[in-house]
């Protein structure tokens, strides 16, 4: 009796430490996957002076276009016709829920504006008028 | 004896913490090592005239619409050159007399996208947001 009131409440606690390490470690790991999409070998230019986007729409289609012009969506490169097939896709599947198809063109800085304007032309030919231009606010390093 | 069962008394449900901060340090090293700083992002909204539009031309040109030409070797505003400096200095002038007014900018094929964000941050500066982007 005497040895048990001596080692009170002395509960292995390690299982529960090595769970909790796990649940950091996945939730460390999986935090900036949803940028993963985004192609990191485009240089965008800088503009400090614009708003930051802190809204994320679901349906929000981001249109990589690199230096040497091609076009690419979540790393994926498309060519002119899959491009515009993909946003009318887009376009009737906004419809049906009455919202609109927000697009951002990423472009590499050095990209000439006859690259960029495929893009552009692609998506007010499917019917999107309003594109938002990705740059660079501030850069992290 | 009696010794012996007060030393038991007195670390009663110890546990050894030295392995877990071993790890919580080892995991700290890691992630400070291998995170960088996030680069911050902007959008910037324009309008886009469809290209089979009926309208090939812009609408001539009046106080309340600007025109801002970018081509391969800088800027030209109202068809005039001028550097970056000098158009920022009239977008800031425009801007204070009226936000109403809209910027039409006509980028050249050959003009590099940086100078197109360039004229949109300009616009973002001065809080003009009717923007419509032409191509030649």
């Amino acid at each position: 009796m005497r040895k048990q009131e001596e080692l009170p409440q002395s509960g292995n606690l390690t299982a529960m430490i090595d769970v909790v390490f796990q649940i950091i470690i996945f939730f460390v790991c999986t935090a900036n996957l949803q940028d993963s999409g985004l192609d990191s070998r485009i240089k965008l230019a800088m503009a400090p002076h614009g708003k930051v986007e802190t809204k994320k729409d679901p349906l929000q289609v981001v249109i990589n276009v690199d230096k040497s012009g091609t076009i690419s969506i979540a790393r994926t490169p498309l060519t002119q016709a899959e491009l515009a097939s993909v946003l009318r896709k887009s376009v009737n599947e906004a419809k049906r829920y009455g919202g609109e198809v927000p697009v951002v063109i990423r472009a590499d800085g050095g990209a000439s504006h006859q690259m960029v304007r495929q893009a552009m032309d692609i998506s007010a030919a499917s019917g999107i008028w309003k594109i938002k231009i990705a740059a660079l606010k501030e850069k992290g390093d | 004896m009696a010794r012996k069962r007060r030393e038991n008394h007195e670390t009663p449900g110890e546990l050894n913490l030295t392995a877990m901060i071993d790890v919580a340090f080892q995991l700290l090293n890691f992630f400070v090592i291998s995170s960088h700083p996030m680069d911050v992002m902007t959008n910037m909204d324009i309008f886009r005239p469809a290209p089979e539009s009926e309208i090939t031309e812009p609408p001539p040109v009046d106080i309340t619409m600007l025109e801002i030409m970018v081509h391969a070797n800088g800027y030209a505003i109202q068809k005039h050159n001028v550097r970056f400096e000098e158009l920022d200095r009239q977008l800031t002038k425009l801007a204070a007399t009226s936000k109403n007014v809209s910027v039409v900018i006509k980028c050249t094929g050959d003009s590099p996208h940086t100078g197109l964000v360039n004229v949109l941050d300009l616009c973002s500066k001065v809080k003009l947001t009717k923007l419509a982007v032409f191509s030649m």
